[in-house]
């Protein structure tokens, strides 16, 4: 197992000696092959975290999500300065205005590439999506210099699909993992920006149990919410006596889209994306979505439902009401907290999550 | 008398210690204001009880409260919703919906008939809806804490003050004073100010009776009878209100033993 995950920075610079152009990529759902096949390379900037929100906090209202104001200031402070683009999807009014401000006010050297997933999946919106990754495609082309042929399709098809292919094999394996959830997300997150072929290995080295895992008597959760940060998280989970079994994050399961088998490669995109687990960005129908929720709190054994939001998250937040409705009635308990990004764990939230495990006991 | 467990409570505004026998009788109890040394004050707490109580060394300890980390004779933590639920459940033979007011926080959490808490909610991210939002009012307004149910339920119209927000509320107390209101008639709209929020989360969580009151906000008469006019439900009061957490820490101390 690789005993440290390379971090960003190391990832770009990989991709940097690869001769790939580099693009900052904002959450969550986009067609990762389309980019390697354009020999770009994507780093996605969820925050960071920790990056003081004051450049960011320029631009928007301060009821504006912690990602966006954050990921605005990082980018302001010193992203720009490292990447050859800026990929921003309109998975929210909060990104669709962090795209427009961008664009319009910042103006930064590097361009700004937008990218809009239809909220359904007619053919319709199928034939409107194909065209939208067209369009990225050609200005993808601008920024590398690069126009893919049909073996650079072939290749960053192959690659990336085995990526996906192993983030969802992480997921069948969970239960026989012999890592805990820290380290789980630690490897899920690296998807986040390491090249295919490293995550590939990544998720790969991972060990599994000799015999039957020992669980301990934990109770498991199933996760839900965009991202779990701190990481901290998990090892106060952990303290509490409780584990992640299963989670529905946007870092996390909402991506383990599955394969397709259509040969033009913009269509393969499409239709790997409109087949992405149930997701509030892509305006899945929030009853498809908690249908699921209840079939996997079951199927993993979970005792209740944890939202772990982000303050701010208006397409989260929408769903809370229906989704405590409908995993409650279905017998598991719900509890649903806001965490600010970028600060440490208050004990106000930790000491909610730790009465929700005592009741689920 | 002999004691069986311990249960200490470190809250935010008080530090409470009780001890129960082996059928889970309050033999004793200890209450204090907190202070800033969650460790030395707990220890010393614990110690000025047990010697009182003539308590055997390695007696079972629960910690409860925002400190419960803290406590360095504690056997085990345990969450104050949980203590909450446990204590009242046992003082008063039923389950329900426990409304608990403390000095930094809020909480509603319905009981079942095991005692068991089933669903909660926490107001926990300002003062709004805790007994600090009175406190800061009854000492901006001159008025001393034991004072202001007494007086509020003697006012005979409230003035509105619309915000739960303890420093929005300061503002609008100002405004008030300004325009010559009756200090009483702030009180009162300050008590109903504090229950509509508590009765928005008793909604969230959904109101099974009875509806019962715990916490250091518990002593406030115009509390208790305001939140039985806004919800229609008697409110039941433990025996202790302001020891329910400790008690309850006490009462899971003891299944320790067994």
């Amino acid at each position: 197992m690789h005993d440290t995950i390379p971090s960003r920075s190391g990832a770009l610079a990989v991709a940097r000696e690869q001769g790939r152009a580099i693009v900052a990529v904002l959450p969550y759902h986009y067609p990762r092959a389309l980019l390697r096949a354009h020999r770009c390379h994507p780093i996605e900037v969820w925050g960071p975290p920790f990056e003081p929100g004051d450049l960011g906090a320029l631009h928007f209202q301060a009821y504006t999500c912690g990602i966006v104001v954050k990921a605005t200031s990082f980018l302001v402070r010193e992203g720009f300065d490292r990447v050859d683009a800026v990929l921003v999807p309109h998975g929210c009014d909060a990104l669709q205005g962090m795209g427009s401000v961008l664009g319009d006010f910042v103006a930064p050297t590097p361009p700004v590439l937008t990218f809009y997933p239809p909220r359904r999946a007619r053919p319709a919106d199928r034939a409107y999506l194909v065209e939208e990754i067209r369009a990225l495609g050609r200005r993808l082309a601008e920024v590398s210099g690069h126009t893919p042929d049909e073996a650079d399709w072939a290749e960053a098809l192959a690659a990336e699909e085995a990526a996906d292919a192993a983030l969802a094999d992480l997921y069948h394996r969970r239960g026989r993992l012999d890592v805990d959830d820290r380290r789980f997300y630690e490897v899920v997150r690296a998807r986040e920006y390491l090249t295919a072929e490293d995550f590939t290995a990544l998720a790969a080295s991972l060990p599994e149990h000799d015999g039957a895992p020992d669980a301990d008597g934990d109770v498991g959760l199933l996760l839900s919410g965009i991202v779990a940060e701190p990481l901290d998280l998990f090892d106060r989970l952990r303290a509490m006596g409780a584990r992640v079994v299963a989670d529905d994050l946007a870092t996390g399961w909402r991506r383990v889209y599955p394969p397709s088998t259509l040969a033009d490669p913009y269509e393969r995109l499409a239709d790997r994306l409109l087949a992405a687990p149930p997701d509030p960005t892509l305006g899945a129908p929030l009853d498809a979505r908690a249908g699921l929720l209840v079939e996997r709190l079951r199927a993993s054994g979970a005792r209740g439902l944890l939202i772990y939001d982000v303050t701010f998250c208006e397409p989260e937040l929408f769903a809370v009401p229906v989704l405590r409705e409908r995993v409650t009635a279905a017998g598991f308990g719900v509890l649903h907290v806001e965490h600010e990004l970028g600060t440490t764990l208050p004990n106000q939230t930790l000491t909610r999550i730790e009465a929700f495990v005592e009741t689920l006991r | 008398m002999t004691v069986a467990a311990l249960g200490i409570d470190a809250g935010s505004t008080t530090c409470k210690a009780v001890a129960v026998d082996a059928d889970g009788h309050s033999v004793g109890w200890r209450l204090e204001s907190a202070l800033p040394r969650v460790e030395a004050q707990t220890d010393a707490l614990l110690v000025a009880l047990a010697l009182e109580l003539g308590a055997a060394d390695g007696v079972p300890v629960v910690a409860t409260g925002y400190g419960r980390k803290l406590v360095r004779a504690a056997t085990r933590d345990v969450t104050e919703i949980t203590c909450h639920a446990r204590g009242v459940f046992a003082d008063l033979g039923t389950g329900g919906t426990l409304v608990d007011i403390g000095g930094q926080d809020a909480k509603v959490i319905r009981i079942d008939e095991r005692g068991r808490p089933v669903d909660f909610a926490m107001n926990d991210k300002c003062a709004a809806g805790t007994g600090r939002f009175l406190e800061y009012t009854a000492d901006r307004l001159h008025v001393p804490l034991d004072d202001l149910g007494p007086r509020s339920l003697a006012a005979p119209r409230a003035e509105h003050i619309s915000s739960t927000c303890t420093v929005f509320a300061e503002s609008e107390i100002v405004s008030l004073i300004a325009q010559g209101a009756d200090v009483d008639e702030i009180l009162l709209g300050l008590h109903r100010s504090l229950v509509s929020r508590i009765v928005a989360m008793v909604r969230g969580v959904g109101l099974t009776p009875p509806l019962l009151l715990s916490g250091g906000v518990a002593r406030n008469d115009a509390i208790r009878e305001l939140l039985g006019r806004e919800t229609g439900q008697p409110v039941r009061l433990p025996s202790a209100p302001q020891l329910m957490g400790a008690y309850g820490a006490a009462l899971l101390a003891l299944e320790l033993t067994r």
